[in-house]
């Protein structure tokens, strides 16, 4: 690694004046679990890095409102997450999405805000998330902002935010009588990043399936709401159409982890079984 | 461009100590080259092999993903430490008895990743045991042994 | 002297842990990984960046430039201090650093050397290197006809007498053609009730031990130490010696404990690199390895395979015909012993009357392929017991049972007409299909999902002829000292060399201390590889043992102890120097009887001294809707005739069958234009603890290796023979389809299933 200027404001506006907009060699750090990746294989020299360790409890904490919604600070652990009784109670798939993903090491470090700031495809928790309708938080010098996460990511590590802006927290709204399931398809080993991740969320009412929201990441560019599988769902078609809806609906791109052809047939397969997971032990009229 | 050093000041292995870092220097350098500590070793330098694993407040991290300026104010625990007082840990005995490594090479991150697991889950499950060590690997494809040695522990701190 | 005469004292076969357990738990063993010497540099290399190119211009000033950057060296600067730096087991045909041109993505082109590691990485990243681009060859079977030819000329090291006839060629990228000829097989294929021919293929995959190749060296008045991770020390010094014309006792050469070597750290790696840095330098210099950067160091080789066979109707193999293309990469290495040694049992643990086999080991422009635990033998198993599977199959006979009616049995020649014997094959395929309950019925699944089971069986001769020597050192107090050539690198050998030491000696093996490989110390061993070490150095350390009780009877005679004393060993030193002094050494050396194959028809009644033998069973279930396949049940029998530590031969079975499993299912080293796509964790995948089949099991049969040191012989790599075509065997009883090339992904079973419905799957 080449050196660099680290620095460590104690409070946000602080750490927002240190960034530079017009370099791209200053970024924040946090977990840093990523960009010290990058910094090793020399992809990334940073100039400086603004570390966000010491801005205090308001980006560390997680909180319940009243009405169920969820507000996670930027720099709470992905392991926090996972042993959150508050999450395990108030959004489980989270919880049950984060025991998939990566590792217990990787988990202890890094952070959620990083996780979501870093852009990456091959992710378990945007799909997740963007099932779930959160939005993340982004304060600049010019103020604060919320980005729903489904907009966050623009392209292949590239997001929507500034360079002078930071996530601060992810609000997650009520799931209370939502149900979700998170599937995540690996094509070589099973700590592999996934080759495809979907995420379904949705409410019962009257044996009818309401409000869907079917989310999938790592086999298209940037994780994505497929929202004609979501309206077929709606306009009751069966789990394995609205698979197949999805399976065409979805910009599908090849990699190491298989052919464009073949992660099609996946995201129809996983779509479909995603659907079975959340709905397990549910009667659904039709 | 030269970057100013900075002291950091961490317990190490129960003592207090102070080191001069670098921003760009990963935590496993400076147990290697400051404190001449030798069983975290770095191998894939990604995070994904579990070789360079130490305790940090209890939780395992990876140090050669580890900045060490991050360490300051924090309680680290290296493989050396466990049996610092001369008796093994009872990881380290189970590690033993089962047979659970063949060259040894990551055995001080499987020794360590168990500790966390076990302070955490004193009774665990297979899938408890799979996923705490889904980030540590062995290329002698020593699971088998592992596992049963993970239990093996489980059983003798349960007796302790 | 009979080697078999010893009667066990009850050391062998006993399963303690290994002697170095406690320093293996506690991170205190010793590796050359953490091994650092005062003022010492650390080298950081620059690659190539194209696979076939002439150097034109290394551009060396910016990087030199840097603050605390010590030295940039190219390979011109070596040619200053060693003016033929080329080395190789094989063939002289690997520069220290890229000379002229390079040859594949990823050789070494320049080294910077700074103290602080960080710097010489950025110094590394500041060379610029301009090239002439060449046409390159990939593929191995294309290699054979291609007008790229990888080197201008070929040049055998001169120690192969097979070699010989390749000295000086020129246009070609054949580095080996090993030939056998038994009995006629085109009359045979002209006669039969039935011909069957299929070709496999495998990939390039890469050893990965965890702990990355590493070597240290330093030099002073006119010698050499170099500390290195290597699986094979005597070797090195020789080749080291040879490159600066100094006499072997000028180089030491010394290892420690090795974090994994399966294959890769043999002959010379990084030795030759830091001798020469070391000498230019006039530092110790170290280089380390990152985890890519392995991946163009050393690898296994690609392989197509050809078979084809002539069966009676009753299901006897009359004929078979065998062309096998080994890929070896830019660089020899060892590969031309991988075609020839395994190519001479490319047809199979068979009983076949009329045999041919071509085996080519072929340049490409890709990082060089050698040795990986099996020599070349897990690409051959791959397709013979694929080709036997489909034989089956076809001719509606249950596969054990045509096996079992082809097998080779003891007494019988083998292809090359050496007599087999004590290779238990039938008990190692009764064995492995009793245990996953062969022939009986079960659930083979329902709905989409399917399950299949399938088995397989390999072997392979020990490489030969190769010699060990040992000496046993007993001190004035009767302790045992053991120095050994033999480099523990996970296998154990440090603990079953004790256990042979102190049964011969009729003494605790804990209580005896081996001294890892120091050539300074340690006495010529030709390497721990294929398997060897247990039988060859096992019989030099029982030699060695008998010679030291020799010398301590005459000893005994010698101060008037009446024969059959139990005065202890102490005691006569004491009578005899007065005091607790003195020693005896044993000597002892080992090398088998071989006969060279005869060139045109690789007929030889000595091929090796003994044979190893595997065979694994897989119960599979695959998911029809995606052909993503789980192993629920995974057996690996072998024989390694007495078991000396029957625990760490279980645990060696059962890795061995974790690393194959890894290479069977996901591991590939994936290269567009000769770019390795994937070298690293993130992107090339090697097996976790989550990847483990529901059961796993590892058992060995009992049997008894005459000759062999207590009757035991090599098992390091038997695990690794019959995995890949026992699960693609299992799925294809799972569900009628065939895989021929590895790995066997989900996408390509998936694939395979659309195709055989008639509903083929888009390329993308």
């Amino acid at each position: 690694m080449t050196p660099f200027e680290l620095v460590e404001p104690a409070s946000l506006g602080e750490a927002l004046a240190l960034l530079d907009p017009d370099d791209p060699a200053v970024r924040p750090i946090g977990g840093g679990t990523a960009l010290m990746l990058m910094m090793k294989a020399g992809f990334f020299e940073p100039r400086r890095l603004v570390s966000l360790r010491g801005l205090g409890p308001g980006i560390t904490g997680i909180n319940e409102g009243a009405d169920g919604a969820l507000d996670i600070g930027a720099m709470v652990r992905l392991g926090q997450l996972e042993r959150s009784p508050v999450i395990r109670r108030a959004a489980p798939v989270i919880a049950e999405t984060l025991v998939t993903h990566s590792n217990v090491r990787v988990r202890n470090v890094a952070t959620i805000g990083g996780n979501l700031a870093h852009g990456d495809p091959h992710m378990d928790l945007p799909p997740v998330l963007i099932a779930l309708g959160a939005e993340v938080v982004a304060a600049s010098p010019s103020g604060e902002r919320r980005i729903a996460v489904e907009n966050l990511v623009e392209s292949y590590l590239e997001t929507a935010l500034g360079g002078d802006e930071l996530i601060t927290s992810l609000h997650i709204p009520s799931q209370r009588n939502r149900r979700a399931a998170y599937i995540k398809v690996t094509a070589r080993s099973a700590d592999d990043w996934p080759a495809l991740g979907v995420a379904v969320s949705l409410a019962v009412e009257n044996r009818a399936i309401r409000a869907p929201r079917i989310a999938i990441g790592a086999a298209t560019e940037t994780a994505m709401r497929l929202p004609k599988a979501e309206a077929a769902l709606t306009g009751g078609a069966s789990w394995r159409d609205t698979g197949r809806e999805a399976a065409a609906e979805a910009p599908v791109i090849g990699d190491h982890h298989g052919s464009a052809a073949y992660k099609r047939v996946l995201v129809g397969v996983t779509v479909e079984r995603a659907l079975r997971r959340a709905l397990a032990g549910v009667e659904i009229a039709g | 461009m030269t970057a100013p050093s900075r002291t950091i000041a961490f317990t190490l292995n129960g003592r207090p100590v102070t080191a001069e870092v670098a921003p760009h220097h990963t935590l496993i350098e400076v147990l290697r080259d400051g404190f001449g500590l030798y069983g975290a070793r770095e191998s894939c330098g990604q995070g994904l092999c579990g070789c360079c694993t130490v305790l940090l407040d209890g939780r395992g991290v990876s140090s050669c993903l580890y900045l060490a300026v991050f360490a300051d104010g924090a309680e680290l625990v290296t493989v050396e430490h466990l049996a610092a007082g001369g008796e093994l840990d009872p990881v380290q005995e189970a590690f033993i008895e089962a047979g659970a490594f063949q060259c040894g090479f990551c055995t001080p991150g499987f020794v360590l990743m168990t500790k966390q697991l076990l302070d955490e889950h004193p009774d665990p499950s297979d899938d408890q045991i799979r996923h705490y060590l889904s980030g540590n690997l062995c290329r002698c494809g020593t699971y088998p042994q592992i596992v049963e040695a993970v239990k093996l522990a489980a059983r003798k701190r349960g007796s302790v | 002297m009979n080697d078999t005469a010893f009667v066990s004292t009850g050391q062998v076969g006993r399963s303690l842990p290994r002697v170095e357990a406690r320093a293996k738990v506690t991170g205190t063993a010793e590796y050359i990984h953490n091994f650092r010497l005062p003022g010492m540099l650390i080298g950081k290399i620059c690659r190539s960046t194209v696979p076939h190119g002439r150097i034109r211009h290394i551009d060396t000033s910016a990087a030199a430039a840097i603050p605390g950057v010590y030295a940039i060296v190219t390979g011109e600067d070596i040619r200053k201090i060693i003016p033929d730096p080329y080395y190789g087991p094989a063939f002289h045909d690997q520069p220290i650093l890229a000379l002229d041109k390079v040859r594949f993505v990823g050789e070494p082109v320049a080294v910077a050397l700074a103290a602080d590691p960080h710097i010489a990485e950025n110094a590394a990243r500041a060379i610029t290197v301009e090239y002439d681009e060449l046409p390159a060859v990939y593929d191995e079977v294309e290699a054979v006809t291609a007008t790229a030819y990888v080197h201008d000329v070929l040049k055998p090291a001169g120690t192969f007498a097979d070699l010989k006839h390749l000295v000086g060629r020129r246009q070609t990228n054949v580095a080996l053609d090993f030939h056998l000829r038994r009995g006629d097989v085109e009359a045979e294929f002209a006669a039969a009730d039935h011909v069957f021919a299929h070709e496999f293929r495998t990939q390039q995959v890469m050893h990965t031990p965890l702990e990355p190749f590493v070597s240290v060296a330093e030099a002073a008045n006119g010698a050499v130490t170099i500390h290195t991770a290597s699986q094979n020390p005597s070797f090195v010094r020789v080749e080291i010696a040879r490159l600066l014309g100094l006499k072997e006792n000028r180089v030491r050469v010394r290892t420690a404990f090795l974090g994994g070597g399966f294959g890769g750290k043999l002959y010379i790696k990084l030795e030759a690199l830091v001798t020469a840095l070391t000498l230019i330098a006039q530092r110790p210099v170290k280089v380390s390895l990152t985890m890519e950067e392995q991946f163009f160091t050393i690898t296994r080789h690609p392989c197509t395979f050809r078979i084809k066979s002539a069966v009676t109707k009753d299901g006897r193999v009359t004929a078979r015909k065998c062309e096998v293309y080994y890929n070896g990469g830019a660089y020899a290495d060892i590969g031309p012993r991988v075609a020839q040694k395994s190519g001479f049992a490319a047809a199979g643990p068979y009983d076949i009357a009329n045999v041919h086999i071509d085996s080519f080991e072929t340049y490409t422009n890709r990082p060089p392929a050698g040795a990986l635990r099996g020599f070349g033998t897990p690409q051959l198993v791959w397709a013979y017991e694929s080709h036997t599977d489909l034989i089956a199959r076809a001719l509606s006979l249950d596969p054990v049972e045509f096996r079992r009616r082809n097998l080779l049995r003891d007494g019988r020649p083998q292809a090359t007409g050496t007599v087999m014997r004590d290779a238990p094959l039938a008990a190692v395929l009764e064995r492995a299909a009793a245990a996953i309950g062969w022939g009986q019925p079960f659930d083979r699944g329902s709905g989409p999902v399917k399950r299949g089971r399938g088995i397989a069986i390999g072997f392979k001769a020990s490489i030969s002829p190769t010699a060990s020597v040992a000496i046993v050192n007993l001190s004035g107090d009767g302790s045992c000292t053991l120095y050994c050539g033999t480099v523990d690198m996970g296998q154990g050998s440090t603990t079953a060399m004790a256990q042979i030491a102190a049964d011969c000696l009729g003494i605790e093996a804990e209580t005896v201390r081996v001294i890892a490989a120091d050539t300074d110390v340690t006495p010529y061993d030709m390497g721990t590889l294929g398997s060897r070490s247990t039988y060859h150095m096992g019989l030099a350390i029982q030699r060695a043992a008998a010679d030291a009780k020799a010398k301590l009877a005459a000893l005994a005679a010698e101060l008037g102890v009446p024969e059959g004393t139990n005065l202890p060993i102490a005691e006569l030193f004491r009578r005899k120097y007065g005091a607790q002094a003195g020693n005896i050494i044993g000597t002892g050396s080992f090398m088998p009887s071989h006969k060279s194959p005869d060139p045109q028809t690789g007929q030889t009644d000595d091929a090796t001294p003994y044979w190893m033998s595997a065979a694994t069973g897989c119960e599979v279930e695959v998911d029809t809707e995606t052909g993503r396949f789980r192993i629920l049940r995974l057996v690996n029998v072998a024989d390694c005739g007495t078991a000396i530590n029957p625990r760490i031969v279980e645990t060696q079975l059962t890795g061995a069958t974790v690393m194959q499993l890894g290479f069977t299912v996901y591991e590939g080293m994936e290269f567009t234009d000769g770019q390795l796509r994937n070298p690293s964790f993130a992107e090339y995948k090697i097996p976790g603890i989550r990847d483990m089949p529901a059961r796993l099991e590892g058992e060995i049969v009992t049997s008894r290796q005459g000759g062999g040191p207590f009757g035991a012989k090599g098992v390091g790599e038997s695990g690794t023979y019959a995995v890949s075509p026992a699960i693609a065997n299992a799925i294809h009883d799972a569900v009628g389809v065939r895989i021929s090339a590895l790995p066997i992904t989900a996408e390509k079973v998936y694939r395979a299933l659309r195709e055989a419905a008639g509903n083929p799957l888009p390329e993308d």
